[in-house]
Protein backbone atom coordinates (compact mmCIF):
# COMPACT_ATOMS: atom_id res chain seq x y z
CA UNK A 1 0.00 0.00 0.00
CA UNK A 2 1.41 3.39 -1.03
CA UNK A 3 0.42 5.22 2.19
CA UNK A 4 2.56 8.25 1.42
CA UNK A 5 0.92 8.58 -2.01
CA UNK A 6 -2.51 8.24 -0.47
CA UNK A 7 -1.76 10.83 2.21
CA UNK A 8 -0.38 13.16 -0.47
CA UNK A 9 -3.72 13.02 -2.27
CA UNK A 10 -5.48 13.94 0.97
CA UNK A 11 -3.16 16.79 2.00
CA UNK A 12 -3.17 18.22 -1.51
CA UNK A 13 -6.97 18.37 -1.47
CA UNK A 14 -6.98 19.88 2.03
CA UNK A 15 -4.71 22.62 0.68
CA UNK A 16 -7.08 23.16 -2.25
CA UNK A 17 -10.07 23.40 0.11
CA UNK A 18 -8.16 25.88 2.25
CA UNK A 19 -8.16 28.16 -0.79
CA UNK A 20 -11.99 28.13 -0.91
CA UNK A 21 -13.07 28.20 2.76
CA UNK A 22 -16.37 29.99 2.15
CA UNK A 23 -17.51 27.43 -0.38
CA UNK A 24 -16.15 24.41 1.50
CA UNK A 25 -16.87 25.26 5.12
CA UNK A 26 -18.89 28.41 5.71
CA UNK A 27 -21.67 27.91 3.12
CA UNK A 28 -22.97 24.56 4.44
CA UNK A 29 -22.87 25.81 8.02
CA UNK A 30 -24.84 28.97 7.20
CA UNK A 31 -27.34 26.92 5.24
CA UNK A 32 -27.71 24.51 8.18
CA UNK A 33 -28.04 27.39 10.62
CA UNK A 34 -30.91 28.84 8.59
CA UNK A 35 -32.65 25.44 8.33
CA UNK A 36 -32.33 24.91 12.07
CA UNK A 37 -33.47 28.43 12.90
CA UNK A 38 -36.46 28.58 10.53
CA UNK A 39 -37.73 25.02 10.49
CA UNK A 40 -36.59 23.95 13.90
CA UNK A 41 -36.75 27.04 16.05
CA UNK A 42 -39.34 29.38 14.46
CA UNK A 43 -41.76 26.86 12.92
CA UNK A 44 -40.90 24.03 15.30
CA UNK A 45 -41.59 26.25 18.29
CA UNK A 46 -45.26 26.14 17.32
CA UNK A 47 -45.39 22.36 16.93
CA UNK A 48 -45.84 21.18 20.47
CA UNK A 49 -46.92 17.56 20.28
CA UNK A 50 -44.36 15.66 18.28
CA UNK A 51 -44.01 12.41 20.11
CA UNK A 52 -41.53 12.62 22.94
CA UNK A 53 -39.21 14.96 21.02
CA UNK A 54 -39.46 18.59 20.16
CA UNK A 55 -39.47 19.39 16.47
CA UNK A 56 -35.94 20.77 16.44
CA UNK A 57 -34.56 17.53 17.89
CA UNK A 58 -36.44 15.63 15.20
CA UNK A 59 -35.31 17.86 12.32
CA UNK A 60 -31.63 18.17 13.26
CA UNK A 61 -30.55 14.65 12.09
CA UNK A 62 -32.21 15.29 8.74
CA UNK A 63 -30.42 18.61 8.35
CA UNK A 64 -27.12 16.93 9.24
CA UNK A 65 -27.72 14.16 6.71
CA UNK A 66 -28.75 16.54 3.92
CA UNK A 67 -25.53 18.47 4.40
CA UNK A 68 -23.40 15.34 4.65
CA UNK A 69 -24.85 14.15 1.33
CA UNK A 70 -24.33 17.52 -0.29
CA UNK A 71 -20.76 17.91 1.02
CA UNK A 72 -19.79 14.39 -0.10
CA UNK A 73 -21.23 14.73 -3.59
CA UNK A 74 -19.83 18.21 -4.21
CA UNK A 75 -16.40 17.26 -2.90
CA UNK A 76 -16.12 14.23 -5.17
CA UNK A 77 -17.45 15.94 -8.28
CA UNK A 78 -15.39 19.10 -7.89
CA UNK A 79 -12.18 17.24 -7.03
CA UNK A 80 -12.31 14.79 -9.93
CA UNK A 81 -13.87 17.07 -12.53
CA UNK A 82 -11.44 19.93 -11.90
CA UNK A 83 -8.50 17.53 -12.05
CA UNK A 84 -9.81 16.22 -15.36
CA UNK A 85 -10.45 19.74 -16.62
CA UNK A 86 -6.92 20.90 -15.72
CA UNK A 87 -5.44 17.53 -16.73
CA UNK A 88 -3.74 17.42 -13.32
CA UNK A 89 -5.39 13.99 -12.93
CA UNK A 90 -2.46 12.82 -15.08
CA UNK A 91 -0.20 13.37 -12.05
CA UNK A 92 -2.10 10.56 -10.36
CA UNK A 93 -2.25 8.36 -13.46
CA UNK A 94 1.53 8.37 -14.00
CA UNK A 95 2.24 7.64 -10.31
CA UNK A 96 2.63 4.13 -8.82
CA UNK A 97 -0.82 4.20 -7.23
CA UNK A 98 -3.22 1.29 -7.56
CA UNK A 99 -6.80 1.97 -8.59
CA UNK A 100 -7.89 1.21 -5.03
CA UNK A 101 -5.39 3.77 -3.70
CA UNK A 102 -6.53 6.39 -6.23
CA UNK A 103 -10.16 5.87 -5.18
CA UNK A 104 -9.30 5.68 -1.46
CA UNK A 105 -7.42 8.98 -1.70
CA UNK A 106 -10.47 10.69 -3.18
CA UNK A 107 -13.01 9.06 -0.87
CA UNK A 108 -10.91 9.77 2.26
CA UNK A 109 -11.17 13.49 1.71
CA UNK A 110 -14.88 13.12 0.90
CA UNK A 111 -15.42 11.42 4.27
CA UNK A 112 -13.25 13.95 6.10
CA UNK A 113 -15.17 16.89 4.65
CA UNK A 114 -18.51 15.23 5.43
CA UNK A 115 -17.53 14.47 9.03
CA UNK A 116 -16.26 18.02 9.43
CA UNK A 117 -19.56 19.38 8.08
CA UNK A 118 -21.57 17.08 10.35
CA UNK A 119 -19.58 18.15 13.41
CA UNK A 120 -20.02 21.83 12.49
CA UNK A 121 -23.80 21.42 12.24
CA UNK A 122 -23.87 19.49 15.51
CA UNK A 123 -22.14 22.43 17.18
CA UNK A 124 -24.83 24.76 15.79
CA UNK A 125 -27.51 22.32 16.98
CA UNK A 126 -25.86 22.22 20.39
CA UNK A 127 -26.14 26.01 20.60
CA UNK A 128 -29.90 25.56 20.09
CA UNK A 129 -29.96 22.83 22.73
CA UNK A 130 -31.09 20.18 20.23
CA UNK A 131 -28.21 17.69 20.20
CA UNK A 132 -28.68 14.19 21.56
CA UNK A 133 -26.36 11.28 20.93
CA UNK A 134 -27.79 7.87 21.63
CA UNK A 135 -24.96 6.00 19.91
CA UNK A 136 -21.80 7.70 18.61
CA UNK A 137 -20.56 4.58 16.69
CA UNK A 138 -23.94 4.34 14.96
CA UNK A 139 -23.81 8.08 14.16
CA UNK A 140 -20.33 7.70 12.66
CA UNK A 141 -21.45 4.63 10.71
CA UNK A 142 -24.18 6.63 8.98
CA UNK A 143 -22.05 9.69 8.30
CA UNK A 144 -19.10 7.69 6.97
CA UNK A 145 -21.03 5.18 4.83
CA UNK A 146 -23.48 7.70 3.39
CA UNK A 147 -20.65 10.07 2.53
CA UNK A 148 -18.87 7.18 0.80
CA UNK A 149 -22.00 6.40 -1.23
CA UNK A 150 -22.34 9.98 -2.42
CA UNK A 151 -18.59 10.24 -2.89
CA UNK A 152 -18.74 7.28 -5.28
CA UNK A 153 -21.78 8.76 -7.06
CA UNK A 154 -19.91 12.06 -7.33
CA UNK A 155 -16.89 10.32 -8.86
CA UNK A 156 -19.08 8.57 -11.44
CA UNK A 157 -20.78 11.84 -12.39
CA UNK A 158 -17.42 13.67 -12.56
CA UNK A 159 -15.98 10.98 -14.84
CA UNK A 160 -19.03 11.14 -17.08
CA UNK A 161 -19.49 14.93 -17.22
CA UNK A 162 -18.26 16.85 -20.23
CA UNK A 163 -19.38 20.25 -18.92
CA UNK A 164 -19.74 21.99 -15.55
CA UNK A 165 -23.49 22.07 -16.15
CA UNK A 166 -23.70 18.27 -16.15
CA UNK A 167 -22.14 18.09 -12.68
CA UNK A 168 -25.35 19.49 -11.16
CA UNK A 169 -27.89 17.26 -12.89
CA UNK A 170 -27.95 14.47 -10.31
CA UNK A 171 -27.93 16.89 -7.39
CA UNK A 172 -30.71 19.14 -8.68
CA UNK A 173 -33.03 16.55 -10.16
CA UNK A 174 -32.55 13.55 -7.87
CA UNK A 175 -30.57 14.02 -4.68
CA UNK A 176 -32.13 17.23 -3.37
CA UNK A 177 -35.76 16.21 -4.15
CA UNK A 178 -35.22 12.75 -2.66
CA UNK A 179 -33.67 14.30 0.47
CA UNK A 180 -36.63 16.65 0.86
CA UNK A 181 -39.17 13.82 0.63
CA UNK A 182 -36.95 11.46 2.61
CA UNK A 183 -38.23 12.43 6.03
CA UNK A 184 -36.08 15.41 6.93
CA UNK A 185 -39.04 17.49 8.12
CA UNK A 186 -41.75 14.89 8.67
CA UNK A 187 -42.43 11.31 9.64
CA UNK A 188 -43.77 8.79 7.15
CA UNK A 189 -46.92 8.60 9.26
CA UNK A 190 -47.59 12.25 8.43
CA UNK A 191 -47.79 11.43 4.72
CA UNK A 192 -51.06 10.27 3.13
CA UNK A 193 -50.95 6.45 2.82
CA UNK A 194 -50.83 6.60 -1.00
CA UNK A 195 -47.65 8.70 -0.81
CA UNK A 196 -45.76 6.57 1.69
CA UNK A 197 -44.14 4.53 -1.07
CA UNK A 198 -42.15 7.68 -1.81
CA UNK A 199 -40.45 7.28 1.54
CA UNK A 200 -40.04 3.51 1.66
CA UNK A 201 -38.73 3.37 -1.91
CA UNK A 202 -36.32 6.21 -1.28
CA UNK A 203 -32.82 5.20 -0.12
CA UNK A 204 -32.30 8.64 1.43
CA UNK A 205 -35.19 7.95 3.81
CA UNK A 206 -33.20 5.02 5.31
CA UNK A 207 -30.08 7.20 5.68
CA UNK A 208 -31.98 9.98 7.46
CA UNK A 209 -33.92 7.50 9.57
CA UNK A 210 -30.71 5.73 10.55
CA UNK A 211 -28.96 8.93 11.60
CA UNK A 212 -32.05 9.99 13.52
CA UNK A 213 -32.04 6.66 15.34
CA UNK A 214 -28.39 7.11 16.29
CA UNK A 215 -29.12 10.56 17.72
CA UNK A 216 -32.56 10.41 19.36
CA UNK A 217 -33.50 6.73 19.10
CA UNK A 218 -36.51 7.42 16.86
CA UNK A 219 -37.03 5.05 13.92
CA UNK A 220 -39.79 4.26 11.47
CA UNK A 221 -38.22 1.15 9.93
CA UNK A 222 -35.89 -1.53 11.19
CA UNK A 223 -32.55 0.28 11.30
CA UNK A 224 -30.69 -2.94 10.45
CA UNK A 225 -32.53 -3.08 7.14
CA UNK A 226 -31.30 0.43 6.41
CA UNK A 227 -27.78 -0.43 7.52
CA UNK A 228 -27.65 -3.49 5.24
CA UNK A 229 -29.00 -1.47 2.33
CA UNK A 230 -26.33 1.17 2.98
CA UNK A 231 -23.42 -1.28 3.19
CA UNK A 232 -24.68 -3.08 0.07
CA UNK A 233 -25.03 0.16 -1.88
CA UNK A 234 -21.54 1.25 -0.78
CA UNK A 235 -20.06 -2.05 -1.97
CA UNK A 236 -21.87 -1.94 -5.34
CA UNK A 237 -20.96 1.69 -6.07
CA UNK A 238 -17.39 1.12 -4.86
CA UNK A 239 -17.13 -1.84 -7.25
CA UNK A 240 -18.48 0.21 -10.14
CA UNK A 241 -15.99 3.03 -9.47
CA UNK A 242 -13.11 0.53 -9.21
CA UNK A 243 -14.12 -0.95 -12.57
CA UNK A 244 -14.31 2.51 -14.17
CA UNK A 245 -10.82 3.32 -12.91
CA UNK A 246 -9.50 -0.03 -14.14
CA UNK A 247 -10.77 0.54 -17.68
CA UNK A 248 -9.87 4.23 -17.52
CA UNK A 249 -13.40 5.46 -18.34
CA UNK A 250 -13.29 9.26 -18.34
CA UNK A 251 -9.72 9.13 -17.03
CA UNK A 252 -7.52 7.84 -19.80
CA UNK A 253 -7.59 8.66 -23.46
CA UNK B 1 20.74 -6.80 -21.15
CA UNK B 2 17.12 -5.91 -20.37
CA UNK B 3 16.09 -2.93 -22.52
CA UNK B 4 15.08 0.26 -20.73
CA UNK B 5 12.05 0.41 -22.98
CA UNK B 6 10.72 -2.33 -25.20
CA UNK B 7 7.62 -1.54 -27.24
CA UNK B 8 6.21 -4.28 -29.40
CA UNK B 9 3.47 -3.85 -32.01
CA UNK B 10 1.83 -0.97 -30.14
CA UNK B 11 -1.47 0.18 -31.56
CA UNK B 12 -3.71 2.91 -30.27
CA UNK B 13 -7.14 3.63 -31.67
CA UNK B 14 -9.15 6.43 -30.08
CA UNK B 15 -12.88 6.32 -29.57
CA UNK B 16 -14.29 7.40 -32.89
CA UNK B 17 -11.85 5.26 -34.79
CA UNK B 18 -8.84 7.55 -35.19
CA UNK B 19 -5.71 5.41 -35.40
CA UNK B 20 -3.02 7.41 -33.57
CA UNK B 21 -0.36 4.71 -33.38
CA UNK B 22 -0.09 1.77 -35.77
CA UNK B 23 2.21 -1.17 -35.11
CA UNK B 24 5.02 0.71 -33.39
CA UNK B 25 7.93 -1.41 -32.19
CA UNK B 26 10.89 0.19 -30.52
CA UNK B 27 13.74 -0.82 -28.24
CA UNK B 28 15.78 1.61 -26.17
CA UNK B 29 18.81 0.31 -24.33
CA UNK B 30 19.69 1.42 -20.79
CA UNK B 31 21.79 4.58 -20.78
CA UNK B 32 20.66 5.63 -24.25
CA UNK B 33 19.68 9.15 -25.20
CA UNK B 34 16.94 8.45 -27.69
CA UNK B 35 15.34 11.01 -29.99
CA UNK B 36 11.75 10.64 -31.13
CA UNK B 37 11.13 12.89 -34.10
CA UNK B 38 7.96 13.52 -36.00
CA UNK B 39 5.53 16.17 -37.18
CA UNK B 40 2.49 17.24 -35.17
CA UNK B 41 -0.04 14.43 -34.90
CA UNK B 42 2.51 11.78 -35.83
CA UNK B 43 1.79 9.71 -32.72
CA UNK B 44 4.76 10.67 -30.53
CA UNK B 45 2.75 11.94 -27.58
CA UNK B 46 0.24 9.11 -27.85
CA UNK B 47 3.07 6.58 -27.68
CA UNK B 48 4.42 8.35 -24.61
CA UNK B 49 0.95 8.44 -23.05
CA UNK B 50 0.65 4.69 -23.54
CA UNK B 51 4.03 4.14 -21.85
CA UNK B 52 3.15 6.30 -18.85
CA UNK B 53 -0.48 5.29 -18.26
CA UNK B 54 -2.22 8.39 -19.53
CA UNK B 55 -3.64 6.37 -22.43
CA UNK B 56 -4.70 2.75 -22.65
CA UNK B 57 -2.95 0.93 -25.50
CA UNK B 58 -5.41 -0.82 -27.83
CA UNK B 59 -2.96 -3.67 -28.42
CA UNK B 60 0.72 -4.52 -28.22
CA UNK B 61 3.07 -4.65 -25.26
CA UNK B 62 5.20 -2.08 -23.45
CA UNK B 63 7.94 -3.12 -21.06
CA UNK B 64 9.96 -0.71 -18.94
CA UNK B 65 13.18 -2.39 -17.75
CA UNK B 66 11.39 -5.70 -18.32
CA UNK B 67 8.28 -4.70 -16.35
CA UNK B 68 4.98 -4.81 -18.24
CA UNK B 69 3.52 -1.29 -18.20
CA UNK B 70 -0.06 -2.58 -18.32
CA UNK B 71 -0.11 -5.83 -16.32
CA UNK B 72 2.34 -4.59 -13.68
CA UNK B 73 1.67 -0.89 -14.05
CA UNK B 74 2.60 0.17 -10.50
CA UNK B 75 6.13 -1.22 -10.75
CA UNK B 76 6.55 0.17 -14.26
CA UNK B 77 5.42 3.66 -13.19
CA UNK B 78 8.10 3.81 -10.48
CA UNK B 79 10.77 3.63 -13.18
CA UNK B 80 9.48 6.44 -15.37
CA UNK B 81 9.44 10.22 -15.05
CA UNK B 82 7.39 12.24 -17.51
CA UNK B 83 7.63 15.85 -18.56
CA UNK B 84 4.55 16.21 -20.78
CA UNK B 85 4.03 18.61 -23.60
CA UNK B 86 1.04 20.28 -21.92
CA UNK B 87 1.08 21.86 -18.46
CA UNK B 88 -1.03 19.31 -16.60
CA UNK B 89 -0.98 20.90 -13.14
CA UNK B 90 -3.22 22.71 -10.69
CA UNK B 91 -2.55 26.31 -11.78
CA UNK B 92 -3.22 27.66 -8.29
CA UNK B 93 -0.63 25.40 -6.63
CA UNK B 94 2.86 26.70 -5.95
CA UNK B 95 5.92 25.43 -7.81
CA UNK B 96 7.28 23.87 -4.61
CA UNK B 97 4.02 22.06 -3.87
CA UNK B 98 3.77 20.71 -7.42
CA UNK B 99 7.20 19.10 -7.16
CA UNK B 100 6.69 17.93 -3.59
CA UNK B 101 3.28 16.37 -4.30
CA UNK B 102 4.67 14.35 -7.17
CA UNK B 103 7.35 12.99 -4.84
CA UNK B 104 4.58 12.09 -2.43
CA UNK B 105 2.60 10.22 -5.09
CA UNK B 106 5.71 8.19 -5.76
CA UNK B 107 5.85 7.23 -2.08
CA UNK B 108 8.99 9.21 -1.22
CA UNK B 109 9.42 9.80 2.53
CA UNK B 110 9.21 13.42 3.64
CA UNK B 111 12.94 14.01 4.28
CA UNK B 112 14.01 12.56 0.93
CA UNK B 113 11.21 14.36 -0.89
CA UNK B 114 12.13 17.68 0.68
CA UNK B 115 15.82 17.26 -0.16
CA UNK B 116 15.09 16.33 -3.79
CA UNK B 117 12.52 19.12 -4.18
CA UNK B 118 14.88 21.78 -2.86
CA UNK B 119 17.78 20.45 -4.94
CA UNK B 120 15.70 20.59 -8.13
CA UNK B 121 14.26 24.02 -7.31
CA UNK B 122 17.80 25.29 -6.95
CA UNK B 123 19.02 23.41 -10.01
CA UNK B 124 16.36 24.97 -12.22
CA UNK B 125 16.78 28.47 -10.74
CA UNK B 126 13.32 28.41 -9.26
CA UNK B 127 14.23 29.60 -5.76
CA UNK B 128 12.68 33.11 -6.11
CA UNK B 129 9.56 31.59 -7.69
CA UNK B 130 9.09 28.47 -5.57
CA UNK B 131 6.17 29.82 -3.55
CA UNK B 132 4.38 31.54 -6.41
CA UNK B 133 1.26 29.97 -7.92
CA UNK B 134 2.03 28.15 -11.16
CA UNK B 135 -0.33 30.37 -13.17
CA UNK B 136 1.72 33.46 -12.26
CA UNK B 137 4.92 32.05 -13.73
CA UNK B 138 6.23 32.78 -17.22
CA UNK B 139 6.21 30.04 -19.88
CA UNK B 140 9.87 29.22 -19.33
CA UNK B 141 9.49 29.02 -15.56
CA UNK B 142 6.45 26.78 -15.94
CA UNK B 143 8.49 24.45 -18.13
CA UNK B 144 11.21 24.29 -15.47
CA UNK B 145 8.64 23.32 -12.81
CA UNK B 146 7.34 20.53 -15.04
CA UNK B 147 10.88 19.25 -15.60
CA UNK B 148 11.67 19.36 -11.88
CA UNK B 149 8.45 17.45 -11.19
CA UNK B 150 9.43 14.74 -13.68
CA UNK B 151 12.77 14.23 -11.96
CA UNK B 152 11.75 14.39 -8.31
CA UNK B 153 11.66 10.61 -7.81
CA UNK B 154 14.92 10.12 -9.72
CA UNK B 155 13.44 7.82 -12.40
CA UNK B 156 15.60 5.40 -14.38
CA UNK B 157 13.81 6.36 -17.60
CA UNK B 158 13.12 10.02 -18.20
CA UNK B 159 10.60 10.86 -20.90
CA UNK B 160 10.64 14.45 -22.11
CA UNK B 161 7.90 15.43 -24.52
CA UNK B 162 9.09 18.63 -26.20
CA UNK B 163 10.72 19.93 -23.03
CA UNK B 164 12.23 23.03 -24.61
CA UNK B 165 9.14 24.22 -26.47
CA UNK B 166 8.66 27.90 -25.63
CA UNK B 167 11.75 28.29 -23.46
CA UNK B 168 14.47 30.87 -24.02
CA UNK B 169 17.90 30.07 -25.43
CA UNK B 170 19.61 30.37 -22.06
CA UNK B 171 17.37 27.81 -20.37
CA UNK B 172 17.56 25.56 -23.41
CA UNK B 173 21.35 25.50 -23.20
CA UNK B 174 21.20 24.99 -19.44
CA UNK B 175 18.73 22.16 -19.82
CA UNK B 176 20.79 20.48 -22.52
CA UNK B 177 23.79 20.55 -20.21
CA UNK B 178 21.78 19.07 -17.37
CA UNK B 179 20.28 16.33 -19.55
CA UNK B 180 23.73 15.39 -20.86
CA UNK B 181 24.98 15.23 -17.29
CA UNK B 182 22.08 13.00 -16.26
CA UNK B 183 22.68 10.77 -19.25
CA UNK B 184 26.41 10.52 -18.47
CA UNK B 185 25.40 9.36 -14.99
CA UNK B 186 23.48 6.51 -16.59
CA UNK B 187 19.94 7.81 -16.90
CA UNK B 188 18.05 6.69 -19.98
CA UNK B 189 16.33 9.56 -21.75
CA UNK B 190 13.62 9.54 -24.39
CA UNK B 191 13.26 12.96 -25.94
CA UNK B 192 10.72 14.23 -28.43
CA UNK B 193 11.36 17.53 -30.09
CA UNK B 194 10.63 19.60 -33.14
CA UNK B 195 14.11 21.04 -33.01
CA UNK B 196 16.38 18.92 -35.20
CA UNK B 197 19.35 20.72 -33.73
CA UNK B 198 18.36 19.53 -30.27
CA UNK B 199 17.99 15.91 -31.35
CA UNK B 200 21.23 16.12 -33.31
CA UNK B 201 23.13 17.52 -30.36
CA UNK B 202 21.80 15.28 -27.60
CA UNK B 203 20.67 11.93 -28.96
CA UNK B 204 22.61 8.82 -29.88
CA UNK B 205 19.72 6.99 -31.51
CA UNK B 206 16.81 8.44 -33.42
CA UNK B 207 13.41 7.25 -34.59
CA UNK B 208 11.31 9.21 -37.04
CA UNK B 209 7.59 8.69 -36.71
CA UNK B 210 4.87 9.79 -39.11
CA UNK B 211 1.24 8.79 -39.51
CA UNK B 212 1.43 6.67 -36.36
CA UNK B 213 4.25 4.49 -37.70
CA UNK B 214 7.99 4.45 -37.25
CA UNK B 215 9.42 5.33 -40.63
CA UNK B 216 13.12 5.20 -39.76
CA UNK B 217 15.03 4.10 -36.71
CA UNK B 218 18.75 3.91 -36.15
CA UNK B 219 21.94 5.40 -34.73
CA UNK B 220 22.44 9.12 -35.28
CA UNK B 221 25.50 8.51 -37.45
CA UNK B 222 23.34 6.70 -40.02
CA UNK B 223 21.41 9.89 -40.67
CA UNK B 224 24.52 12.01 -41.01
CA UNK B 225 26.30 9.86 -43.54
CA UNK B 226 23.56 10.74 -46.01
CA UNK B 227 23.61 13.97 -48.00
CA UNK B 228 21.46 16.62 -46.27
CA UNK B 229 21.84 14.95 -42.89
CA UNK B 230 19.02 14.61 -40.45
CA UNK B 231 16.92 17.38 -41.96
CA UNK B 232 16.70 15.74 -45.35
CA UNK B 233 16.15 12.33 -43.78
CA UNK B 234 13.36 13.76 -41.65
CA UNK B 235 11.64 15.48 -44.56
CA UNK B 236 11.98 12.42 -46.75
CA UNK B 237 10.66 10.14 -44.03
CA UNK B 238 7.66 12.37 -43.42
CA UNK B 239 6.84 12.48 -47.12
CA UNK B 240 8.30 15.87 -47.98
CA UNK B 241 11.48 17.03 -49.58
CA UNK B 242 13.64 20.01 -48.67
CA UNK B 243 12.93 21.48 -52.12
CA UNK B 244 9.20 21.06 -51.61
CA UNK B 245 9.37 22.81 -48.22
CA UNK B 246 11.50 25.65 -49.65
CA UNK B 247 9.08 26.13 -52.53
CA UNK B 248 6.17 26.20 -50.10
CA UNK B 249 7.90 28.80 -47.97
CA UNK B 250 8.61 30.96 -51.02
Amino acid sequence: MNWIGLWTMVRREIQRLARVPIQAVVAPLISALLFIFIFGFVVGGRIRNFGQFNYLEFVLPGVVMMNVISAAFLQATSQIYFQRFQKSIEEILVAPLSYVEMIAGTVSIVVLRSVFTAVGIMVIGWLFGAVHMKSLPEFLFWVVFVSMIFGFLGIIVALWAKTFEQLNILMVFFIQPLAMVGGVFNTVAMLPPWLRFLAYGNPLFYFINGLRHSMIGFTEVNEWLGAMLTVGLTAVLGGIVWRLYAIGWGLRE
Amino acid sequence: MTPALDISHLRKVYRGGTVAVEDVSLTIQPGDFFGFLGPNGAGKSTTIHCITGISNPSSGTIKVFGVDAVANYREARKLVGLSPQEFNVDPFATARNIVDWMGGYFGMPKALRKARTEMLIERFDLVPHANKPFRELSGGLKRRVILARAMVHDPKLLILDEPTAGVDVELRMQLWGYLQELNRDGKTILLTSHYLEEIERLCRNIAIVAGGRIIRNGPKEEFFTEPGGLERAYLAATGKSADHVSAGAA
